[in-house]
Protein backbone atom coordinates (compact mmCIF):
# COMPACT_ATOMS: atom_id res chain seq x y z
CA UNK A 1 0.00 0.00 0.00
CA UNK A 2 1.33 3.44 -0.90
CA UNK A 3 1.75 5.95 1.84
CA UNK A 4 0.40 9.35 0.99
CA UNK A 5 1.39 12.47 2.84
CA UNK A 6 -1.34 13.85 4.97
CA UNK A 7 -2.79 16.95 3.34
CA UNK A 8 -2.58 20.06 5.46
CA UNK A 9 -5.07 22.87 5.58
CA UNK A 10 -2.58 24.96 3.59
CA UNK A 11 -2.76 22.51 0.74
CA UNK A 12 -6.45 23.23 0.45
CA UNK A 13 -5.72 26.91 0.02
CA UNK A 14 -6.17 27.99 3.62
CA UNK A 15 -3.94 30.92 4.49
CA UNK A 16 -3.17 31.67 8.07
CA UNK A 17 -3.77 35.36 8.59
CA UNK A 18 -3.85 35.35 12.38
CA UNK A 19 -0.27 36.60 12.66
CA UNK A 20 -0.91 39.34 10.12
CA UNK A 21 -4.10 40.29 11.91
CA UNK A 22 -2.25 40.87 15.16
CA UNK A 23 0.27 43.20 13.49
CA UNK A 24 -2.58 44.93 11.71
CA UNK A 25 -4.49 45.61 14.92
CA UNK A 26 -1.38 46.90 16.72
CA UNK A 27 -0.62 49.15 13.76
CA UNK A 28 -4.19 50.40 13.88
CA UNK A 29 -3.92 51.30 17.54
CA UNK A 30 -0.65 53.16 16.99
CA UNK A 31 -2.12 55.12 14.10
CA UNK A 32 -5.22 56.02 16.10
CA UNK A 33 -3.08 57.26 18.98
CA UNK A 34 -1.04 59.39 16.59
CA UNK A 35 -4.19 60.93 15.14
CA UNK A 36 -5.60 61.73 18.58
CA UNK A 37 -2.26 63.25 19.62
CA UNK A 38 -2.33 65.25 16.41
CA UNK A 39 -5.76 66.64 17.20
CA UNK A 40 -4.77 67.45 20.76
CA UNK A 41 -1.26 68.74 20.03
CA UNK A 42 -2.26 72.38 19.89
CA UNK A 43 -4.46 72.09 22.98
CA UNK A 44 -1.55 70.53 24.87
CA UNK A 45 0.82 73.29 23.75
CA UNK A 46 -1.72 75.91 24.85
CA UNK A 47 -1.90 74.22 28.27
CA UNK A 48 1.89 74.10 28.61
CA UNK A 49 2.20 77.76 27.72
CA UNK A 50 -0.47 78.72 30.23
CA UNK A 51 1.68 77.31 33.05
CA UNK A 52 4.90 78.90 31.86
CA UNK A 53 6.11 81.78 34.03
CA UNK A 54 8.06 83.36 31.18
CA UNK A 55 6.27 85.40 28.50
CA UNK A 56 8.91 84.15 26.09
CA UNK A 57 7.27 81.37 24.13
CA UNK A 58 10.50 79.51 23.37
CA UNK A 59 11.60 78.50 26.87
CA UNK A 60 9.77 76.89 29.74
CA UNK A 61 10.88 78.76 32.83
CA UNK A 62 8.91 77.80 35.91
CA UNK A 63 5.53 76.33 36.64
CA UNK A 64 3.09 79.05 37.64
CA UNK A 65 -0.58 79.84 38.06
CA UNK A 66 -0.15 83.58 37.71
CA UNK A 67 -1.67 83.82 34.23
CA UNK A 68 -4.85 82.26 35.58
CA UNK A 69 -5.27 84.98 38.16
CA UNK A 70 -4.40 87.63 35.60
CA UNK A 71 -7.29 86.65 33.33
CA UNK A 72 -9.56 88.82 35.45
CA UNK A 73 -7.19 91.75 35.85
CA UNK A 74 -6.62 92.17 32.13
CA UNK A 75 -9.46 94.52 31.18
CA UNK A 76 -9.18 94.11 27.43
CA UNK A 77 -9.27 90.34 27.73
CA UNK A 78 -12.23 90.17 30.13
CA UNK A 79 -14.05 92.60 27.90
CA UNK A 80 -13.46 90.41 24.84
CA UNK A 81 -14.49 87.30 26.76
CA UNK A 82 -17.71 88.82 28.05
CA UNK A 83 -18.55 90.17 24.59
CA UNK A 84 -18.09 86.70 23.15
CA UNK A 85 -20.34 85.14 25.78
CA UNK A 86 -23.05 87.78 25.40
CA UNK A 87 -23.17 87.51 21.61
CA UNK A 88 -23.02 83.70 21.58
CA UNK A 89 -25.67 83.24 24.26
CA UNK A 90 -28.09 85.72 22.72
CA UNK A 91 -27.52 84.39 19.21
CA UNK A 92 -27.91 80.78 20.36
CA UNK A 93 -31.14 81.46 22.27
CA UNK A 94 -32.67 83.36 19.37
CA UNK A 95 -31.49 80.81 16.82
CA UNK A 96 -32.86 77.92 18.88
CA UNK A 97 -36.32 79.42 19.30
CA UNK A 98 -36.67 80.86 15.80
CA UNK A 99 -34.93 77.91 14.16
CA UNK A 100 -37.35 75.44 15.73
CA UNK A 101 -40.37 77.46 14.59
CA UNK A 102 -38.93 77.82 11.09
CA UNK A 103 -38.14 74.11 10.90
CA UNK A 104 -41.74 73.29 11.84
CA UNK A 105 -42.88 75.72 9.17
CA UNK A 106 -40.60 74.18 6.54
CA UNK A 107 -41.72 70.69 7.50
CA UNK A 108 -45.36 71.52 6.85
CA UNK A 109 -44.66 72.90 3.38
CA UNK A 110 -45.45 70.84 0.27
CA UNK A 111 -42.54 68.73 -1.00
CA UNK A 112 -41.35 71.07 -3.79
CA UNK A 113 -41.29 74.20 -1.64
CA UNK A 114 -39.71 72.28 1.18
CA UNK A 115 -36.79 71.22 -1.01
CA UNK A 116 -36.30 74.77 -2.20
CA UNK A 117 -36.18 76.02 1.37
CA UNK A 118 -33.64 73.36 2.32
CA UNK A 119 -31.53 74.39 -0.66
CA UNK A 120 -31.63 78.04 0.41
CA UNK A 121 -30.98 77.06 4.00
CA UNK A 122 -27.77 75.34 2.88
CA UNK A 123 -26.34 78.59 1.51
CA UNK A 124 -25.18 80.13 4.80
CA UNK A 125 -23.95 76.72 5.89
CA UNK A 126 -21.80 75.97 2.86
CA UNK A 127 -20.84 79.48 1.90
CA UNK A 128 -17.25 80.44 2.56
CA UNK A 129 -17.00 82.44 5.78
CA UNK A 130 -15.25 85.26 4.00
CA UNK A 131 -18.05 85.59 1.43
CA UNK A 132 -20.73 85.47 4.13
CA UNK A 133 -18.86 88.11 6.12
CA UNK A 134 -18.54 90.43 3.15
CA UNK A 135 -22.17 89.89 2.09
CA UNK A 136 -23.44 90.78 5.55
CA UNK A 137 -21.14 93.78 5.68
CA UNK A 138 -22.69 95.03 2.42
CA UNK A 139 -26.23 94.76 3.75
CA UNK A 140 -25.34 96.33 7.10
CA UNK A 141 -23.49 99.21 5.49
CA UNK A 142 -26.59 99.90 3.38
CA UNK A 143 -28.49 100.22 6.67
CA UNK A 144 -25.96 102.76 7.93
CA UNK A 145 -27.82 105.88 6.68
CA UNK A 146 -30.88 104.83 8.74
CA UNK A 147 -29.05 103.49 11.81
CA UNK A 148 -25.65 105.23 11.97
CA UNK A 149 -24.36 103.27 14.97
CA UNK A 150 -25.43 99.85 13.80
CA UNK A 151 -21.91 98.37 13.50
CA UNK A 152 -21.01 96.68 16.76
CA UNK A 153 -23.24 94.53 18.93
CA UNK A 154 -26.39 94.64 16.72
CA UNK A 155 -24.59 93.66 13.52
CA UNK A 156 -22.56 90.99 15.27
CA UNK A 157 -25.71 89.50 16.79
CA UNK A 158 -27.52 89.50 13.44
CA UNK A 159 -24.52 87.95 11.69
CA UNK A 160 -24.27 85.21 14.29
CA UNK A 161 -28.01 84.58 14.08
CA UNK A 162 -27.64 84.35 10.31
CA UNK A 163 -25.09 81.54 10.36
CA UNK A 164 -26.39 79.65 13.41
CA UNK A 165 -30.04 79.38 12.27
CA UNK A 166 -29.30 76.81 9.53
CA UNK A 167 -27.64 74.52 12.06
CA UNK A 168 -30.69 74.51 14.32
CA UNK A 169 -33.04 74.01 11.37
CA UNK A 170 -31.03 71.12 9.99
CA UNK A 171 -30.92 69.44 13.41
CA UNK A 172 -34.65 69.77 14.02
CA UNK A 173 -35.92 68.81 10.54
CA UNK A 174 -34.98 65.09 10.63
CA UNK A 175 -36.64 64.72 14.04
CA UNK A 176 -39.80 66.31 12.70
CA UNK A 177 -39.78 63.85 9.82
CA UNK A 178 -39.49 60.93 12.23
CA UNK A 179 -42.41 62.21 14.27
CA UNK A 180 -45.70 60.41 13.84
CA UNK A 181 -47.99 62.88 12.02
CA UNK A 182 -51.00 61.31 13.72
CA UNK A 183 -49.96 62.77 17.08
CA UNK A 184 -50.61 66.23 15.76
CA UNK A 185 -53.95 65.19 14.22
CA UNK A 186 -54.94 63.55 17.48
CA UNK A 187 -54.14 66.73 19.37
CA UNK A 188 -56.21 68.88 17.03
CA UNK A 189 -59.04 66.32 17.10
CA UNK A 190 -59.08 66.63 20.83
CA UNK A 191 -59.61 70.32 20.40
CA UNK A 192 -56.16 71.67 21.12
CA UNK A 193 -55.44 74.89 19.33
CA UNK A 194 -52.54 74.65 16.81
CA UNK A 195 -50.20 76.97 18.71
CA UNK A 196 -50.83 75.20 21.97
CA UNK A 197 -50.22 71.90 20.23
CA UNK A 198 -46.93 73.34 19.06
CA UNK A 199 -45.61 73.79 22.57
CA UNK A 200 -47.32 70.77 24.12
CA UNK A 201 -46.92 68.19 21.37
CA UNK A 202 -44.35 69.03 18.72
CA UNK A 203 -41.62 70.66 20.80
CA UNK A 204 -41.42 67.80 23.33
CA UNK A 205 -41.28 65.31 20.47
CA UNK A 206 -38.31 66.95 18.77
CA UNK A 207 -36.51 67.96 21.99
CA UNK A 208 -33.32 66.06 21.19
CA UNK A 209 -32.97 67.74 17.79
CA UNK A 210 -33.48 71.17 19.33
CA UNK A 211 -30.84 70.43 21.95
CA UNK A 212 -28.32 69.19 19.36
CA UNK A 213 -28.95 72.26 17.23
CA UNK A 214 -28.50 74.55 20.21
CA UNK A 215 -25.16 72.97 21.08
CA UNK A 216 -23.96 73.25 17.49
CA UNK A 217 -25.11 76.84 17.22
CA UNK A 218 -23.28 77.82 20.40
CA UNK A 219 -20.08 76.08 19.30
CA UNK A 220 -20.12 77.78 15.91
CA UNK A 221 -20.95 81.17 17.34
CA UNK A 222 -18.40 81.00 20.16
CA UNK A 223 -15.49 80.13 17.90
CA UNK A 224 -16.33 82.29 14.90
CA UNK A 225 -13.67 84.63 13.62
CA UNK A 226 -13.99 85.51 9.94
CA UNK A 227 -17.66 86.54 9.84
CA UNK A 228 -17.32 88.52 13.08
CA UNK A 229 -14.18 90.19 11.73
CA UNK A 230 -16.10 91.68 8.82
CA UNK A 231 -19.32 92.55 10.61
CA UNK A 232 -18.31 94.08 13.91
CA UNK A 233 -17.63 97.73 14.64
CA UNK A 234 -14.43 99.34 15.85
CA UNK A 235 -15.14 99.20 19.56
CA UNK A 236 -16.74 95.79 19.87
CA UNK A 237 -14.26 92.92 19.77
CA UNK A 238 -15.03 89.31 20.44
CA UNK A 239 -12.34 86.93 21.64
CA UNK A 240 -11.31 85.75 18.16
CA UNK A 241 -10.92 89.27 16.80
CA UNK A 242 -9.00 90.33 19.89
CA UNK A 243 -6.66 87.34 19.57
CA UNK A 244 -6.15 88.03 15.88
CA UNK A 245 -5.16 91.63 16.44
CA UNK A 246 -2.95 90.62 19.39
CA UNK A 247 -1.14 88.11 17.21
CA UNK A 248 -0.63 90.84 14.62
CA UNK A 249 0.90 93.13 17.28
CA UNK A 250 2.83 90.20 18.76
CA UNK A 251 1.39 91.07 22.15
CA UNK A 252 -0.60 87.95 22.98
CA UNK A 253 -0.76 87.59 26.76
CA UNK A 254 -0.44 84.06 28.18
CA UNK A 255 -3.69 84.74 30.07
CA UNK A 256 -5.54 83.87 26.86
CA UNK A 257 -3.88 80.47 26.94
CA UNK A 258 -4.95 80.15 30.56
CA UNK A 259 -8.55 81.01 29.68
CA UNK A 260 -8.57 78.54 26.81
CA UNK A 261 -7.14 75.79 29.01
CA UNK A 262 -9.80 76.46 31.65
CA UNK A 263 -12.50 76.22 29.01
CA UNK A 264 -11.14 72.97 27.58
CA UNK A 265 -10.81 71.46 31.05
CA UNK A 266 -14.36 72.54 31.88
CA UNK A 267 -15.86 70.98 28.74
CA UNK A 268 -13.83 67.81 29.17
CA UNK A 269 -14.90 67.39 32.79
CA UNK A 270 -18.56 68.18 32.20
CA UNK A 271 -18.60 65.82 29.26
CA UNK A 272 -17.11 63.01 31.32
CA UNK A 273 -19.58 63.62 34.14
CA UNK A 274 -22.48 63.71 31.71
CA UNK A 275 -21.24 60.51 30.12
CA UNK A 276 -20.82 58.56 33.36
CA UNK A 277 -24.17 59.84 34.58
CA UNK A 278 -25.82 58.59 31.40
CA UNK A 279 -24.12 55.22 31.64
CA UNK A 280 -25.53 54.69 35.12
CA UNK A 281 -28.97 55.51 33.89
CA UNK A 282 -28.76 52.94 31.12
CA UNK A 283 -27.58 50.24 33.52
CA UNK A 284 -30.46 50.75 35.88
CA UNK B 1 -48.60 68.38 8.90
CA UNK B 2 -50.72 71.35 9.71
CA UNK B 3 -51.55 74.28 7.52
CA UNK B 4 -51.40 76.65 10.45
CA UNK B 5 -47.62 76.33 10.53
CA UNK B 6 -46.94 76.90 6.85
CA UNK B 7 -46.52 80.62 7.26
CA UNK B 8 -43.82 80.27 9.89
CA UNK B 9 -41.12 79.70 7.31
CA UNK B 10 -42.02 82.73 5.18
CA UNK B 11 -40.09 85.33 7.24
CA UNK B 12 -37.05 83.12 7.00
CA UNK B 13 -37.37 83.08 3.21
CA UNK B 14 -37.35 86.89 3.23
CA UNK B 15 -34.40 86.91 5.65
CA UNK B 16 -32.42 84.59 3.38
CA UNK B 17 -33.23 86.66 0.31
CA UNK B 18 -32.06 89.85 2.00
CA UNK B 19 -28.96 88.53 3.72
CA UNK B 20 -27.83 85.73 1.41
CA UNK B 21 -28.99 86.45 -2.14
CA UNK B 22 -29.24 90.24 -2.32
CA UNK B 23 -25.54 90.84 -1.40
CA UNK B 24 -24.52 88.46 -4.16
CA UNK B 25 -26.35 90.70 -6.59
CA UNK B 26 -24.48 93.71 -5.18
CA UNK B 27 -21.18 91.89 -5.59
CA UNK B 28 -22.06 90.99 -9.13
CA UNK B 29 -22.74 94.65 -9.96
CA UNK B 30 -19.58 95.79 -8.19
CA UNK B 31 -17.46 93.61 -10.49
CA UNK B 32 -18.39 95.84 -13.41
CA UNK B 33 -18.02 99.10 -11.53
CA UNK B 34 -15.24 101.45 -10.75
CA UNK B 35 -15.86 103.07 -7.38
CA UNK B 36 -14.37 103.39 -3.97
CA UNK B 37 -15.86 101.39 -1.12
CA UNK B 38 -19.63 101.45 -1.20
CA UNK B 39 -19.98 105.05 -2.36
CA UNK B 40 -21.40 105.46 -5.82
CA UNK B 41 -19.94 108.93 -6.51
CA UNK B 42 -18.02 108.96 -9.77
CA UNK B 43 -18.89 105.32 -10.31
CA UNK B 44 -18.67 104.11 -13.86
CA UNK B 45 -19.15 100.94 -15.80
CA UNK B 46 -15.93 99.12 -16.60
CA UNK B 47 -14.36 95.79 -17.42
CA UNK B 48 -10.98 96.84 -16.03
CA UNK B 49 -11.44 94.84 -12.82
CA UNK B 50 -10.95 91.62 -14.71
CA UNK B 51 -7.34 92.65 -15.33
CA UNK B 52 -6.72 91.75 -11.67
CA UNK B 53 -7.15 88.09 -12.62
CA UNK B 54 -4.00 88.28 -14.71
CA UNK B 55 -1.78 89.90 -12.09
CA UNK B 56 1.12 87.59 -11.19
CA UNK B 57 0.57 87.96 -7.44
CA UNK B 58 -3.07 86.95 -7.74
CA UNK B 59 -2.27 84.01 -9.99
CA UNK B 60 0.20 82.76 -7.39
CA UNK B 61 -2.46 83.18 -4.70
CA UNK B 62 -4.89 81.14 -6.80
CA UNK B 63 -2.43 78.34 -7.42
CA UNK B 64 -1.36 78.31 -3.76
CA UNK B 65 -4.91 78.12 -2.42
CA UNK B 66 -5.92 75.34 -4.80
CA UNK B 67 -2.76 73.42 -4.01
CA UNK B 68 -3.39 73.71 -0.26
CA UNK B 69 -7.04 72.77 -0.64
CA UNK B 70 -6.43 69.73 -2.85
CA UNK B 71 -3.49 68.29 -0.90
CA UNK B 72 -5.07 68.91 2.51
CA UNK B 73 -8.42 67.46 1.44
CA UNK B 74 -6.80 64.25 0.17
CA UNK B 75 -4.76 63.84 3.36
CA UNK B 76 -7.84 64.59 5.47
CA UNK B 77 -9.96 62.04 3.57
CA UNK B 78 -7.39 59.30 4.18
CA UNK B 79 -6.87 60.05 7.87
CA UNK B 80 -10.53 60.92 8.46
CA UNK B 81 -11.78 57.73 6.85
CA UNK B 82 -9.35 55.70 8.88
CA UNK B 83 -10.46 57.27 12.17
CA UNK B 84 -14.18 57.10 11.36
CA UNK B 85 -13.85 53.46 10.31
CA UNK B 86 -11.88 52.57 13.43
CA UNK B 87 -14.45 54.18 15.70
CA UNK B 88 -17.28 52.53 13.76
CA UNK B 89 -15.63 49.09 14.10
CA UNK B 90 -14.52 49.57 17.70
CA UNK B 91 -16.25 47.83 20.55
CA UNK B 92 -16.73 50.92 22.69
CA UNK B 93 -20.11 51.05 24.35
CA UNK B 94 -20.46 54.74 23.94
CA UNK B 95 -19.27 55.74 20.48
CA UNK B 96 -20.84 59.15 20.84
CA UNK B 97 -18.42 59.86 23.69
CA UNK B 98 -15.43 58.81 21.57
CA UNK B 99 -16.56 61.05 18.73
CA UNK B 100 -17.00 63.96 21.11
CA UNK B 101 -13.48 63.42 22.41
CA UNK B 102 -12.27 63.62 18.82
CA UNK B 103 -14.01 66.93 18.14
CA UNK B 104 -13.37 68.44 21.56
CA UNK B 105 -10.25 70.40 20.44
CA UNK B 106 -12.57 72.35 18.15
CA UNK B 107 -13.99 74.03 21.21
CA UNK B 108 -10.88 76.00 21.96
CA UNK B 109 -10.34 79.03 19.84
CA UNK B 110 -9.19 78.29 16.30
CA UNK B 111 -6.74 81.18 16.08
CA UNK B 112 -5.20 80.32 19.41
CA UNK B 113 -4.69 76.72 18.34
CA UNK B 114 -3.07 77.85 15.09
CA UNK B 115 -0.83 80.27 16.94
CA UNK B 116 0.22 77.51 19.35
CA UNK B 117 0.88 75.20 16.43
CA UNK B 118 2.90 77.95 14.76
CA UNK B 119 4.98 78.42 17.90
CA UNK B 120 6.16 74.83 17.91
CA UNK B 121 7.08 75.06 14.24
CA UNK B 122 9.85 77.54 15.03
CA UNK B 123 13.38 76.26 15.69
CA UNK B 124 13.44 77.46 19.30
CA UNK B 125 10.21 76.44 20.89
CA UNK B 126 8.75 75.35 24.15
CA UNK B 127 8.41 71.71 23.12
CA UNK B 128 12.08 71.48 22.09
CA UNK B 129 13.02 73.18 25.34
CA UNK B 130 11.00 70.74 27.43
CA UNK B 131 12.25 67.71 25.50
CA UNK B 132 15.86 68.83 25.79
CA UNK B 133 15.45 68.71 29.57
CA UNK B 134 14.95 64.98 29.25
CA UNK B 135 17.75 64.73 26.70
CA UNK B 136 15.76 64.44 23.52
CA UNK B 137 17.00 66.78 20.85
CA UNK B 138 14.63 67.90 18.20
CA UNK B 139 14.98 70.38 15.41
CA UNK B 140 11.96 71.76 13.60
CA UNK B 141 11.93 74.79 11.42
CA UNK B 142 8.98 74.76 9.10
CA UNK B 143 7.05 77.91 9.99
CA UNK B 144 6.65 80.02 6.90
CA UNK B 145 6.62 77.08 4.52
CA UNK B 146 3.81 75.50 2.54
CA UNK B 147 4.17 72.34 4.60
CA UNK B 148 3.36 74.32 7.75
CA UNK B 149 0.18 75.68 6.20
CA UNK B 150 -0.96 72.26 5.01
CA UNK B 151 -0.29 70.77 8.46
CA UNK B 152 -2.31 73.60 9.98
CA UNK B 153 -5.24 72.93 7.66
CA UNK B 154 -5.15 69.16 8.19
CA UNK B 155 -5.05 69.48 11.99
CA UNK B 156 -7.87 72.02 11.99
CA UNK B 157 -10.34 70.49 9.55
CA UNK B 158 -9.92 66.77 10.25
CA UNK B 159 -12.97 66.59 12.59
CA UNK B 160 -15.19 67.97 9.83
CA UNK B 161 -14.38 64.87 7.78
CA UNK B 162 -14.66 62.29 10.57
CA UNK B 163 -18.27 63.11 11.46
CA UNK B 164 -19.96 62.86 8.02
CA UNK B 165 -18.07 59.67 7.17
CA UNK B 166 -19.03 58.16 10.50
CA UNK B 167 -22.68 59.07 9.93
CA UNK B 168 -22.57 57.44 6.49
CA UNK B 169 -20.93 54.29 7.89
CA UNK B 170 -23.58 54.03 10.61
CA UNK B 171 -26.30 54.00 7.97
CA UNK B 172 -24.90 50.95 6.15
CA UNK B 173 -27.18 47.96 6.61
CA UNK B 174 -25.12 45.32 8.47
CA UNK B 175 -26.82 42.54 6.50
CA UNK B 176 -25.05 43.80 3.37
CA UNK B 177 -21.74 42.96 4.95
CA UNK B 178 -23.00 39.55 6.00
CA UNK B 179 -24.15 38.99 2.44
CA UNK B 180 -20.68 39.88 1.16
CA UNK B 181 -19.12 37.42 3.59
CA UNK B 182 -21.64 34.72 2.65
CA UNK B 183 -20.73 35.18 -0.98
CA UNK B 184 -17.11 34.58 -0.07
CA UNK B 185 -15.63 38.04 -0.51
CA UNK B 186 -12.53 38.41 1.65
CA UNK B 187 -12.04 41.30 4.08
CA UNK B 188 -10.09 43.80 2.05
CA UNK B 189 -12.11 43.29 -1.09
CA UNK B 190 -15.31 43.64 0.92
CA UNK B 191 -14.03 46.96 2.20
CA UNK B 192 -13.40 48.28 -1.31
CA UNK B 193 -16.51 46.84 -2.95
CA UNK B 194 -19.09 47.26 -0.20
CA UNK B 195 -18.07 49.67 2.54
CA UNK B 196 -16.43 52.42 0.47
CA UNK B 197 -19.20 52.67 -2.17
CA UNK B 198 -21.83 52.71 0.58
CA UNK B 199 -20.14 55.57 2.40
CA UNK B 200 -19.23 57.76 -0.58
CA UNK B 201 -21.90 60.29 0.40
CA UNK B 202 -20.07 60.91 3.64
CA UNK B 203 -16.80 61.38 1.79
CA UNK B 204 -18.35 63.88 -0.63
CA UNK B 205 -20.08 65.86 2.12
CA UNK B 206 -16.92 65.89 4.21
CA UNK B 207 -14.80 66.95 1.24
CA UNK B 208 -17.06 69.89 0.52
CA UNK B 209 -17.10 70.90 4.19
CA UNK B 210 -13.31 70.80 4.22
CA UNK B 211 -12.29 71.95 0.73
CA UNK B 212 -14.20 75.23 0.65
CA UNK B 213 -13.01 76.69 3.96
CA UNK B 214 -9.43 75.77 3.10
CA UNK B 215 -9.72 77.38 -0.31
CA UNK B 216 -11.02 80.64 1.12
CA UNK B 217 -9.34 80.65 4.52
CA UNK B 218 -7.08 83.57 5.28
CA UNK B 219 -6.14 83.40 8.95
CA UNK B 220 -4.30 80.07 8.85
CA UNK B 221 -2.06 80.87 5.83
CA UNK B 222 -1.39 84.30 7.25
CA UNK B 223 -0.28 83.06 10.67
CA UNK B 224 1.57 79.92 9.60
CA UNK B 225 2.97 81.40 6.39
CA UNK B 226 4.57 84.31 8.26
CA UNK B 227 3.47 86.55 5.39
CA UNK B 228 5.69 84.71 2.90
CA UNK B 229 2.93 82.76 1.23
CA UNK B 230 -0.07 84.50 -0.23
CA UNK B 231 -3.50 82.86 -0.49
CA UNK B 232 -6.82 83.58 -2.15
CA UNK B 233 -8.48 84.47 1.15
CA UNK B 234 -5.77 86.99 1.90
CA UNK B 235 -6.20 88.65 -1.50
CA UNK B 236 -9.91 89.08 -0.81
CA UNK B 237 -9.35 90.33 2.73
CA UNK B 238 -6.70 92.81 1.62
CA UNK B 239 -8.88 94.14 -1.21
CA UNK B 240 -11.70 94.85 1.20
CA UNK B 241 -9.41 96.42 3.79
CA UNK B 242 -7.98 98.70 1.07
CA UNK B 243 -11.50 99.71 0.04
CA UNK B 244 -11.12 98.20 -3.42
CA UNK B 245 -14.43 96.39 -3.17
CA UNK B 246 -14.60 95.74 -6.89
CA UNK B 247 -11.63 93.42 -7.04
CA UNK B 248 -12.55 91.81 -3.72
CA UNK B 249 -16.03 91.10 -5.09
CA UNK B 250 -14.56 89.56 -8.22
CA UNK B 251 -12.62 86.99 -6.22
CA UNK B 252 -15.54 86.44 -3.86
CA UNK B 253 -17.79 85.68 -6.85
CA UNK B 254 -15.27 83.12 -8.10
CA UNK B 255 -15.42 81.34 -4.74
CA UNK B 256 -19.21 81.65 -4.81
CA UNK B 257 -19.39 79.86 -8.16
CA UNK B 258 -17.46 76.95 -6.67
CA UNK B 259 -19.78 76.95 -3.67
CA UNK B 260 -22.83 76.96 -5.91
CA UNK B 261 -21.46 73.89 -7.64
CA UNK B 262 -21.05 72.12 -4.34
CA UNK B 263 -24.54 73.13 -3.16
CA UNK B 264 -25.91 71.52 -6.32
CA UNK B 265 -23.91 68.35 -5.63
CA UNK B 266 -25.09 68.25 -2.02
CA UNK B 267 -28.67 68.78 -3.11
CA UNK B 268 -28.40 65.92 -5.61
CA UNK B 269 -27.14 63.36 -3.15
CA UNK B 270 -29.04 64.63 -0.15
CA UNK B 271 -32.56 65.79 -0.91
CA UNK B 272 -33.83 65.96 2.64
CA UNK B 273 -30.91 67.82 4.19
CA UNK B 274 -29.82 64.96 6.39
CA UNK B 275 -26.17 64.57 5.59
CA UNK B 276 -24.71 67.91 6.43
CA UNK B 277 -25.06 67.44 10.15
Amino acid sequence: MMKYEKATLQDYGFKDYSQLKKIYSVLNKIMLTIVILMLYLSVIIIAIQSFNSSTDLSVFNKFTFKWYTEIFSNKMLTNAISNTFVVSIFATLLATILGTLIAIGINSLPQKKKQRMILLNNIPLLNADIVTGISLMFVFSLLMPIFPYIFGFPTLLMAHLFFTLPYVILSVLPKLKEMDPNIMDAATDLGVRPYRALTKVIVPAVKSGIFAGMLLAFTMSFDDFVISYFTTGNDFDNLSIWIYSSIGRKSLTPSVYAFSTLLTAFTLISLTIYNSFNKNKVKK
Amino acid sequence: MNNAFKKMSTPYLVWLYILALFPVAIMFILIFMNNEGMSLDEASFTFSNFAALGEPGNIVAFINSFKFAIISTIVIIIIGYFVAYRVFRSKFNNKFFVLTILILPMWSNLLLRIEALGNIMEPNNILVDLLSKINIDLYINIKGTELAIIIGFVFTYLPFMILPIYTALEKIDPSLEEAALDLGIPGIKKFWKVIIPMSYKGIITGSILVFLPILSGFAIPKILGKGNIISLGEVIERSFMNMSYNIGSLFAIIILILILGSIIIINKIDKEGELLL
